[in-house]
C-alpha cells in the first residue's frame, strides 16, 4: 500500500524587515521506489478545514509580538549590528496513515556581527536576555585566544552540538507528539541502533531516520567558575566548536574540541530547533 | 545495460502579492505556467537519457513577474563525486568534460590558470556577492570588465525577494598574458562563498592539476592577484548560487585568466 503523507499549514514570517505570509497545502508518497511531492490539487490550502480557523489571527498576533521584539533586540543590542534576523510562527496539520494531528512552531534566527566575528542565535522563541548577553559579550571581544582547560557551555551552544554527540554521549529522545510518518514520538535511551523515528522538515523532503527531541542526561559536577562559551560563532563542524568566551572581564573567541564531556547539568533544559530537536542544559568540557 | 531510474519527482507551484514591506503568498496553481514547465521538463527528458552513469538533477522554473514570463531549466550532472550545472543545450558537452576532466599531483606552487571559464567562479564571489552586499570597492585591474547586473530575485513564492546577480560575464581587453612555467591549471570548482563580514573569499577546486584544494583570501588580494587573462568569455558550466537558503542559478563567463600569490 502506498503510505500517503499531507500537510496543510499557515505561516508567517519576518526576515529583516519584510514579514511574508504563506498557506499551501501538499501531499507526498512514495510509489515504485520514487519520492512524489506536490501541492495538493483537490483541496486549496484557503479553504482547508482541518487548519484551525484561528491560525491567520494567531499569525497576525505573532507578527504585532514580533514587531515589539525586533524593537526590543535592537535596543537591546546597541553596541552591535544585526546582520539577520529571521522570526516565523507556523501551524500545521499532518496526515498519514490514518493519523492526524497538528503543530505549532516558532523560530528565531539572529545573527550579529562585529567584524570580524559573527554570533550565530536560533532559538524556539524571542529571549531577548540572551540576545542581550550575547550582543553585550560580542561588543567586548578580544582576540583569538586558546581554548581554555574547562569550559563551559551555556545551553543555547550545547544543543547546537548534542546531534554530533549521538552515540558518544548519554543521551535520551523525549516523547511526545508524533514523527514525520505519523509515529508517537517515545521516551527511549538513544542507542548506535537506527532511530526508531522519522524527521520531515516539509512535504516535499523525504523523510528520514532522526532521534526526536534529544537530551543528556545529567551526570558530572559542573563548575560555576569555569569560562563559560556564551553563543556559537560558526556552525557546529563536528565536535569543534568556534565559540564566543566568557572569562570574568574577559570575552574571546576561541576553538574548542568538544569530544569530550565533563558533567551535564541538572538544570531543566530548553528545546532549541537543531536537527530533529534537541535540548540545551549547561555542559563542561 | 546502464539504465535511467527516476528517484524524485517534485511539484511546487505558488503565487506571492507584495504591498510594501508585506508579501502574501499561496500554493495557487497557474495552468499556462505548469503546463509550460511540464514541456520543458519532457524536453530535458530526452537530454538526460543520453547520460548514462551520471546522477541528474532536473529543474524547471517558469515565473511571471510584473507579466513577463520566464522558463528556466537547469540540470546537476553528477558523476563520481565530481558535477557540473549546465542547461539541456550544453548537458552533452559537459557531461563529456566530466569524463574527460582528471585531478593529478603537480606541487601546490606558481600562479593559477583558472580555464574552462572558472575564473567566473573567482569573480562571481568577489567581484558580484561583493556588489550584492555593497562592500567597499577593491582596485581591479584596468583591463577587466565584469557584467553582473542585481535585480530583484527569489528562489520560490515563499521567499523574499533579494538583489541578485542574474548572470557574470568577464570580459578581457588588452590583457596581458604570459603563461607561467610553474603554474597550477584549475578545472572544476566545488563551490564558492563570500563572507562579507571578514571579506573573505572561498574557492574550493574540485578537479585541478594539483588535485583538489581550498583558498581563502580577501577580495582585495584577489583582485591584486589578477595578472593576466586572454580570449573571449567561457561559458562555466554551472554556478547555483545560495544565499540566504535561496538557491538561484547564475549564468556565468570569463576568459582564461591568470592569478600571482594565491598559493
Amino acid at each position: 500500500m502506498t503510505e500517503v503523507y499531507r500537510k496543510w499549514g499557515r505561516a508567517v514570517r519576518y526576515e529583516n524587515g519584510t514579514v511574508i505570509f504563506v498557506s499551501e497545502a501538499g501531499e507526498a508518497f512514495e510509489q515504485d521506489g520514487v519520492f512524489q511531492a506536490r501541492p495538493a490539487v483537490e483541496e486549496p490550502a484557503q479553504t482547508r478545514v482541518s487548519v484551525p480557523p484561528s491560525a491567520r489571527a494567531d499569525l497576525d498576533a505573532f507578527v504585532a509580538e514580533t514587531q515589539v521584539n525586533v524593537a526590543q533586540t535592537l535596543l537591546s543590542v546597541r553596541s552591535g549590528r544585526i546582520e539577520r534576523f529571521i522570526a516565523s510562527a507556523g501551524t500545521a496539520t499532518h496526515e498519514t496513515t490514518g493519523t492526524e494531528w497538528t503543530e505549532e512552531s516558532r523560530r528565531v534566527h539572529i545573527s550579529l556581527v562585529n567584524p570580524p566575528l559573527r554570533a550565530l542565535i536560533d532559538l524556539a522563541s524571542f529571549d531577548v536576555a540572551i540576545v542581550s548577553t550575547i550582543a553585550d559579550a560580542l561588543a567586548r571581544a578580544g582576540e583569538e585566544r586558546k581554548a581554555p582547560k574547562r569550559i563551559r557551555l551555556a545551553p543555547n551552544v550545547s544543543a547546537a552540538l548534542l546531534p554530533s554527540l549521538l552515540g558518544e554521549l548519554a543521551m535520551e529522545q523525549t516523547g511526545g507528539g508524533f514523527d514525520g510518518r505519523g509515529q508517537p514520538i517515545e521516551t527511549r535511551a538513544v542507542t548506535h541502533d537506527p532511530p526508531p523515528n522519522w524527521y520531515r522538515p516539509g512535504y516535499a523532503v523525504q523523510p528520514v531516520r532522526a532521534w526526536m527531541n534529544i537530551r543528556a542526561l545529567p551526570f558530572g559536577r559542573i563548575d560555576p567558575d569555569a569560562p563559560l562559551a556564551v553563543a556559537l560563532l560558526e556552525p557546529v563542524h563536528g565536535t569543534t566548536l568556534h565559540v564566543l568566551c566568557v572569562d570574568g572581564d574577559d570575552v574571546f573567541p576561541t576553538t574548542v574540541d568538544a569530544s569530550h564531556i565533563a558533567a551535564v547539568s541538572r538544570a531543566e533544559p530548553v528545546w532549541y530547533p537543531h536537527a530533529g530537536g534537541s535540548f540545551g542544559a549547561e555542559m563542561m568540557l | 545495460m546502464a539504465t535511467c531510474a527516476l528517484i524524485e519527482s517534485r511539484l511546487m507551484h505558488g503565487v506571492a502579492t507584495q504591498r510594501g514591506d508585506s508579501i502574501e503568498a499561496s500554493d495557487a496553481r497557474d495552468e499556462r505556467l505548469v503546463h509550460a514547465c511540464d514541456s520543458a521538463i519532457d524536453e530535458a527528458r530526452a537530454t538526460v537519457a543520453a547520460l548514462r552513469d551520471a546522477r541528474v538533477r532536473v529543474v524547471v522554473r517558469g515565473t511571471r513577474e510584473d507579466s513577463v514570463e520566464a522558463v528556466e531549466t537547469t540540470m546537476t550532472v553528477a558523476i563520481d563525486g565530481l558535477s557540473v550545472v549546465t542547461t539541456p543545450s550544453n548537458a552533452l558537452g559537459d557531461y563529456d568534460l566530466l569524463h574527460r576532466v582528471r585531478n593529478a599531483s603537480a606541487p601546490m606552487r606558481g600562479s593559477i590558470l583558472w580555464s574552462n571559464g572558472s575564473a567566473a567562479v573567482l569573480l562571481h564571489e568577489a567581484f558580484g556577492h561583493g556588489s550584492e552586499h555593497d562592500v567597499a570597492p577593491v582596485a581591479w585591474p584596468p583591463w577587466l570588465a565584469v557584467d553582473a547586473p542585481l535585480v530583484s530575485r527569489r528562489e520560490t513564492f515563499r521567499d523574499v525577494p533579494l538583489m541578485r546577480m542574474t548572470h557574470l560575464i568577464a570580459r578581457q581587453t588588452n590583457a596581458p598574458f604570459t603563461l607561467p612555467e610553474e603554474r597550477i591549471d584549475v578545472q572544476l570548482i566545488a563551490g564558492g562563498a563570500y563572507d562579507p563580514v571578514t571579506d573573505i573569499v572561498t574557492i574550493d577546486v574540485a578537479v585541478s592539476s594539483a588535485g583538489p584544494f581550498t583558498m581563502r583570501r580577501s577580495r582585495a588580494e584577489i583582485a591584486a592577484s589578477l595578472s593576466g587573462a586572454s580570449g573571449e568569455p567561457v561559458r562555466y558550466p554551472g554556478v547555483i548560487c545560495s544565499r540566504e537558503g535561496q538557491e538561484l542559478y547564475v549564468a556565468s563567463h570569463a576568459p582564461v585568466m591568470i592569478t600571482d600569490g594565491l598559493l
